[in-house]
Protein backbone atom coordinates (compact mmCIF):
# COMPACT_ATOMS: atom_id res chain seq x y z
CA UNK A 1 0.00 0.00 0.00
CA UNK A 2 2.65 2.28 0.71
CA UNK A 3 4.76 1.73 -2.60
CA UNK A 4 1.11 2.33 -4.68
CA UNK A 5 1.12 6.25 -2.30
CA UNK A 6 4.56 6.88 -3.18
CA UNK A 7 4.36 6.09 -6.83
CA UNK A 8 0.74 8.16 -7.15
CA UNK A 9 2.44 11.16 -5.18
CA UNK A 10 5.08 10.84 -7.40
CA UNK A 11 2.94 11.27 -10.00
CA UNK A 12 0.86 14.11 -8.56
CA UNK A 13 4.74 16.28 -7.52
CA UNK A 14 5.29 15.80 -11.13
CA UNK A 15 2.09 17.06 -12.16
CA UNK A 16 2.35 20.06 -9.73
CA UNK A 17 5.86 20.91 -11.28
CA UNK A 18 4.43 20.80 -14.74
CA UNK A 19 1.52 22.93 -14.09
CA UNK A 20 3.43 25.42 -11.68
CA UNK A 21 5.91 26.05 -15.24
CA UNK A 22 3.02 26.07 -17.67
CA UNK A 23 1.44 28.94 -14.97
CA UNK A 24 4.47 30.52 -15.06
CA UNK A 25 4.57 30.91 -18.51
CA UNK A 26 0.90 31.61 -19.16
CA UNK A 27 1.02 34.43 -16.56
CA UNK A 28 3.64 36.17 -18.78
CA UNK A 29 1.78 35.96 -21.42
CA UNK A 30 -1.57 37.29 -19.62
CA UNK A 31 0.53 40.13 -18.85
CA UNK A 32 1.67 40.95 -22.62
CA UNK A 33 -1.92 40.53 -23.73
CA UNK A 34 -2.90 43.17 -21.29
CA UNK A 35 0.16 45.36 -22.42
CA UNK A 36 -1.03 45.21 -25.92
CA UNK A 37 -4.65 46.01 -24.79
CA UNK A 38 -3.36 49.10 -23.11
CA UNK A 39 -1.60 50.61 -25.75
CA UNK A 40 -3.95 49.62 -28.49
CA UNK A 41 -6.61 51.56 -25.92
CA UNK A 42 -4.67 54.45 -25.32
CA UNK A 43 -3.98 55.46 -29.22
CA UNK A 44 -7.61 54.86 -29.38
CA UNK A 45 -8.56 56.70 -26.63
CA UNK A 46 -10.60 53.90 -25.24
CA UNK A 47 -10.29 55.04 -21.60
CA UNK A 48 -12.07 52.08 -20.36
CA UNK A 49 -10.22 49.53 -22.19
CA UNK A 50 -7.01 50.86 -20.41
CA UNK A 51 -8.54 50.96 -17.54
CA UNK A 52 -9.97 47.31 -17.60
CA UNK A 53 -6.21 45.89 -19.01
CA UNK A 54 -4.67 47.78 -15.98
CA UNK A 55 -6.95 45.58 -13.72
CA UNK A 56 -6.32 42.98 -15.10
CA UNK A 57 -2.69 43.51 -15.02
CA UNK A 58 -3.29 43.88 -11.30
CA UNK A 59 -5.49 40.74 -10.79
CA UNK A 60 -3.03 38.71 -12.56
CA UNK A 61 -0.24 39.48 -9.92
CA UNK A 62 -2.35 38.81 -7.40
CA UNK A 63 -3.75 35.41 -8.74
CA UNK A 64 0.02 34.55 -9.24
CA UNK A 65 0.98 35.31 -5.62
CA UNK A 66 -2.04 33.85 -4.33
CA UNK A 67 -0.94 30.47 -6.46
CA UNK A 68 2.69 30.43 -5.20
CA UNK A 69 2.15 31.85 -1.75
CA UNK A 70 -1.20 30.60 -0.73
CA UNK A 71 -2.10 27.77 -2.38
CA UNK A 72 1.02 25.35 -0.85
CA UNK A 73 0.34 27.30 2.69
CA UNK A 74 -3.64 26.25 2.50
CA UNK A 75 -2.35 22.85 1.69
CA UNK A 76 0.35 21.96 4.50
CA UNK A 77 -2.36 23.68 6.73
CA UNK A 78 -5.20 21.46 6.07
CA UNK A 79 -2.96 18.38 5.33
CA UNK A 80 -1.84 18.50 9.37
CA UNK A 81 -5.66 18.28 10.25
CA UNK A 82 -6.09 14.85 8.09
CA UNK A 83 -5.54 11.82 10.33
CA UNK A 84 -3.17 9.91 9.00
CA UNK A 85 -3.27 7.00 10.40
CA UNK A 86 -6.35 6.24 12.85
CA UNK A 87 -6.32 2.09 13.99
CA UNK A 88 -4.35 -0.33 13.13
CA UNK A 89 -4.04 -2.61 10.54
CA UNK A 90 -5.77 -2.09 6.63
CA UNK A 91 -7.81 0.87 7.92
CA UNK A 92 -4.51 2.31 9.30
CA UNK A 93 -2.78 2.06 5.40
CA UNK A 94 -5.87 2.86 3.42
CA UNK A 95 -6.18 6.03 6.21
CA UNK A 96 -2.42 6.94 5.20
CA UNK A 97 -2.91 6.67 1.49
CA UNK A 98 -6.22 8.61 1.50
CA UNK A 99 -5.04 11.72 3.52
CA UNK A 100 -2.08 11.67 1.52
CA UNK A 101 -3.87 11.32 -2.18
CA UNK A 102 -6.77 13.82 -0.76
CA UNK A 103 -3.92 16.63 0.12
CA UNK A 104 -2.23 15.77 -3.06
CA UNK A 105 -5.44 16.13 -5.06
CA UNK A 106 -6.88 19.18 -3.42
CA UNK A 107 -3.33 20.91 -4.25
CA UNK A 108 -3.69 20.30 -7.93
CA UNK A 109 -7.24 21.63 -8.49
CA UNK A 110 -6.27 24.51 -6.57
CA UNK A 111 -3.32 24.86 -8.54
CA UNK A 112 -5.70 23.82 -11.75
CA UNK A 113 -7.85 26.46 -11.22
CA UNK A 114 -5.35 29.03 -10.64
CA UNK A 115 -3.76 27.69 -14.17
CA UNK A 116 -7.33 28.21 -15.61
CA UNK A 117 -8.04 31.57 -14.71
CA UNK A 118 -4.58 32.60 -15.69
CA UNK A 119 -4.85 30.78 -19.46
CA UNK A 120 -8.28 32.80 -19.45
CA UNK A 121 -6.35 35.93 -19.17
CA UNK A 122 -3.71 35.04 -21.75
CA UNK A 123 -6.07 34.61 -24.24
CA UNK A 124 -7.71 38.16 -23.62
CA UNK A 125 -10.60 37.22 -21.65
CA UNK A 126 -11.59 38.34 -18.58
CA UNK A 127 -9.27 37.22 -15.60
CA UNK A 128 -12.14 35.60 -13.62
CA UNK A 129 -9.78 35.67 -10.04
CA UNK A 130 -13.69 34.38 -8.24
CA UNK A 131 -13.48 31.84 -9.98
CA UNK A 132 -10.33 30.33 -8.90
CA UNK A 133 -11.32 31.64 -5.50
CA UNK A 134 -14.16 29.16 -5.72
CA UNK A 135 -12.69 26.35 -6.72
CA UNK A 136 -10.36 26.56 -4.07
CA UNK A 137 -12.96 26.96 -1.92
CA UNK A 138 -14.61 24.06 -2.94
CA UNK A 139 -11.29 21.99 -2.93
CA UNK A 140 -10.49 23.32 0.69
CA UNK A 141 -14.64 22.43 1.74
CA UNK A 142 -13.60 18.59 0.90
CA UNK A 143 -10.27 18.61 2.99
CA UNK A 144 -11.89 19.42 5.74
CA UNK A 145 -14.96 16.76 5.05
CA UNK A 146 -12.35 14.42 4.55
CA UNK A 147 -10.54 15.17 7.50
CA UNK A 148 -13.91 14.97 9.92
CA UNK A 149 -14.49 11.21 7.56
CA UNK A 150 -11.43 9.62 7.72
CA UNK A 151 -11.75 9.10 11.53
CA UNK A 152 -15.68 8.25 11.20
CA UNK A 153 -14.96 5.67 8.56
CA UNK A 154 -12.15 4.24 10.79
CA UNK A 155 -14.66 3.92 13.71
CA UNK A 156 -17.34 2.30 11.92
CA UNK A 157 -15.05 0.13 10.01
CA UNK A 158 -13.95 -0.89 14.20
CA UNK A 159 -9.78 -0.19 14.93
CA UNK A 160 -8.02 -1.07 17.49
CA UNK B 1 6.65 12.07 -16.81
CA UNK B 2 5.86 15.03 -17.78
CA UNK B 3 8.70 16.97 -19.47
CA UNK B 4 7.91 16.28 -23.05
CA UNK B 5 4.41 17.68 -22.71
CA UNK B 6 5.70 20.84 -20.74
CA UNK B 7 8.41 21.14 -23.62
CA UNK B 8 5.79 21.72 -26.18
CA UNK B 9 3.94 24.03 -24.33
CA UNK B 10 6.76 26.15 -23.33
CA UNK B 11 7.53 26.05 -26.80
CA UNK B 12 4.68 27.27 -27.87
CA UNK B 13 4.20 30.18 -25.23
CA UNK B 14 7.83 30.97 -26.77
CA UNK B 15 5.93 31.75 -30.06
CA UNK B 16 3.34 33.20 -28.78
CA UNK B 17 5.26 35.96 -26.28
CA UNK B 18 8.07 36.86 -29.61
CA UNK B 19 4.12 36.84 -31.41
CA UNK B 20 2.85 39.51 -29.09
CA UNK B 21 6.28 41.54 -28.35
CA UNK B 22 6.64 42.01 -32.25
CA UNK B 23 2.22 42.71 -32.15
CA UNK B 24 3.53 45.32 -29.23
CA UNK B 25 5.73 46.77 -31.44
CA UNK B 26 4.29 47.38 -34.12
CA UNK B 27 1.13 48.57 -32.43
CA UNK B 28 3.22 50.97 -30.63
CA UNK B 29 4.70 52.26 -33.75
CA UNK B 30 1.51 52.93 -35.39
CA UNK B 31 0.69 54.79 -32.85
CA UNK B 32 3.49 56.93 -32.43
CA UNK B 33 2.92 57.59 -36.22
CA UNK B 34 -0.71 58.64 -35.53
CA UNK B 35 0.50 60.86 -32.79
CA UNK B 36 3.40 62.71 -35.41
CA UNK B 37 0.59 63.01 -37.70
CA UNK B 38 -1.57 64.54 -35.15
CA UNK B 39 1.30 66.82 -33.48
CA UNK B 40 2.42 68.12 -37.20
CA UNK B 41 -1.30 68.84 -38.28
CA UNK B 42 -1.73 70.53 -34.99
CA UNK B 43 1.33 72.67 -35.33
CA UNK B 44 0.18 73.50 -38.81
CA UNK B 45 -2.84 75.07 -38.02
CA UNK B 46 -1.66 76.48 -34.68
CA UNK B 47 -3.92 74.10 -32.31
CA UNK B 48 -1.65 74.31 -30.04
CA UNK B 49 -3.41 71.96 -27.33
CA UNK B 50 -3.66 69.46 -30.43
CA UNK B 51 0.03 69.06 -30.65
CA UNK B 52 1.05 69.17 -26.85
CA UNK B 53 -1.84 66.22 -26.48
CA UNK B 54 0.30 64.59 -29.29
CA UNK B 55 2.98 64.75 -27.57
CA UNK B 56 2.01 63.52 -24.43
CA UNK B 57 0.35 60.80 -26.28
CA UNK B 58 4.04 59.82 -27.99
CA UNK B 59 5.29 59.86 -24.24
CA UNK B 60 2.50 57.73 -22.90
CA UNK B 61 3.09 54.89 -25.19
CA UNK B 62 6.92 54.82 -24.72
CA UNK B 63 6.62 54.55 -21.00
CA UNK B 64 3.85 51.63 -21.99
CA UNK B 65 5.84 49.89 -24.01
CA UNK B 66 9.08 50.17 -21.66
CA UNK B 67 6.84 49.35 -18.49
CA UNK B 68 5.62 45.54 -20.82
CA UNK B 69 9.18 45.24 -22.10
CA UNK B 70 10.98 45.99 -18.63
CA UNK B 71 8.19 44.41 -15.78
CA UNK B 72 6.78 41.66 -17.55
CA UNK B 73 9.91 39.81 -17.52
CA UNK B 74 10.96 40.96 -13.92
CA UNK B 75 7.41 39.93 -12.97
CA UNK B 76 8.14 36.04 -14.73
CA UNK B 77 11.75 36.29 -12.39
CA UNK B 78 10.12 37.29 -9.30
CA UNK B 79 6.68 34.00 -10.13
CA UNK B 80 9.96 31.72 -10.70
CA UNK B 81 11.71 32.71 -7.43
CA UNK B 82 8.53 31.78 -5.84
CA UNK B 83 7.46 28.67 -7.50
CA UNK B 84 6.80 26.29 -4.51
CA UNK B 85 8.04 22.78 -4.11
CA UNK B 86 5.07 20.50 -3.91
CA UNK B 87 2.90 20.88 -0.44
CA UNK B 88 2.26 17.16 -0.56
Amino acid sequence: MSEISALLLTFLREAWVALAGAFIAFALLAGIAQMLRVSSASVLGANLWVWESISALISIVVLGLFAFLGIPQIVSALQSTLPGAGGCGPISELGTLASGLIGGLAALRMLKAAFITMFSASIGGASSFANALIESGEALFGMILASAAIPLAAWFLGTC
Amino acid sequence: MFDPIMEQILSIARDAWAFMAGLLIVVALLGGLYYILQGTAGMAFGGSRMTSMAIIGVVGLIIIVLFAFLFLPQLGEMLKSFQPKPPF
